[in-house]
């Protein structure tokens, strides 16, 4: 058991916050819904119907959607491109999508090496970038449960503001579509692009996201 | 995996929300016929009744005149609805007295929330 939880204190730890910040918001969500629903003259709702609420929906959703498209672009951009010196990219000479023996593709396949990684054809394409398709479909997958949640908040808005709803080709062209995604959006390229950059130059001891603290600024792929 | 799963059950929340809203819409109707009967047949405990708090203000429930007909077209999304008839267009909301109207005798104007000769914005 013991064991256990030490092989998997990363997934661990992170699923628990998550849970924890997942009540945490529903919580306050809640709270602020039923402010502004006192305020426009409606009712209150307990925290259950807030919780399958299109309100909340598309509060979670518009932020897991970033997430992914962040993790989607980030694994494919540093196949291609570098930031030198940063633990998180890899250096000129391996830029692409690298030979069949720096991958242990095929006939480079070791032991230990998935089946797929092997199979060679069609499966071993696909298995070669599952990782970065993942992201992609969990992002698509978020960004279209926003624009199905966020339409039935905004329509719910617009009936208690006195105006017409909007079908969902005019929500996901409108403002309150675009600014949900967009704010999300420029803080996780933000983050990124930071991380890039001050890992080049920062140290953290004993992280793999960081270069060992003694490493030069300019050696780049080497995690300590 | 497990974070497919909660997307998909997200995607089933986001669903059933509109599910909701089509049980509501013959509540949010009959509503919206029961406030415009009342109007028709003089009858302004009733009408005042079926008026939210914020569209009772400043209104004299008993010489209210408004055009009535049949029902068109409901629409509901959360705990508010739109219902349009022959000549007129309300607006409603859920309370947990049921729904009520919160605007009533009112048209569009482009751009801009409806303008109601009851309640309103």
């Amino acid at each position: 058991m013991r064991r256990f939880l030490r092989d998997n204190g990363l997934g661990l730890a992170f699923g628990s916050i998550f849970l924890v910040s997942l009540v945490g918001q529903a919580f306050s969500g809640n709270s602020v819904l039923n402010d502004r629903r006192l305020t426009d003259g409606g009712d209150t709702i307990g925290l259950w119907q807030y919780v399958t609420s299109s309100e909340f929906a598309v509060d979670v959703a518009e932020n897991w959607q970033s997430e992914y498209l962040q993790f989607f672009l980030f694994i494919f951009a540093t196949v291609w491109l570098m930031q030198r010196g940063s633990p998180e990219s890899k250096p000129a000479r391996r830029l692409g999508a690298e030979s069949d023996e720096e991958q242990s593709l095929g006939a480079h396949a070791t032991a230990g090496s998935p089946p797929w990684a092997r199979a060679g054809g069609w499966r071993t394409a696909l298995y070669s970038n599952s990782l970065g398709l993942a992201m992609l479909v969990l992002f698509l997958a978020s960004w279209f449960t926003q624009s199905v949640a966020g339409r039935s908040a905004y329509n719910n808005e617009r009936l208690v503001d006195f105006q017409d709803p909007v079908s969902w080709g005019e929500y996901v062209l409108s403002a309150d579509f675009w600014n949900r995604s967009l704010q999300n959006w420029q803080s996780e390229f933000l983050a990124i692009g930071s991380m890039a950059v001050l890992s080049v130059y920062l140290r953290q001891r004993g992280s793999p996201e960081s270069k060992p603290v003694g490493t030069p600024h300019d050696t780049t792929d080497e995690a300590g | 995996m497990v974070r497919s799963a909660c997307l998909s059950a997200l995607l089933a929340v986001s669903l059933a929300v509109g599910g909701c809203a089509s049980a509501s819409r013959d509540l949010a109707q009959r509503a919206a016929e029961e406030f415009e009967a009342a109007v028709a047949s003089g009858r302004p405990e009733r009408v005042c009744e079926l008026l939210t708090e914020r569209a009772r203000e400043g209104v004299d429930c008993s010489s209210l005149e408004l055009p009535r007909g049949e029902v068109r077209e409901v629409v509901v999304w959360g705990d508010a609805a739109r219902v349009r008839t022959d000549d007129d267009t309300l607006f409603l909301r859920e309370l947990s007295s049921g729904w009520r109207v919160s605007g009533a005798g009112c048209h569009a104007v482009h751009d801009r929330p409806y303008e109601c000769e009851v309640g309103g914005p």
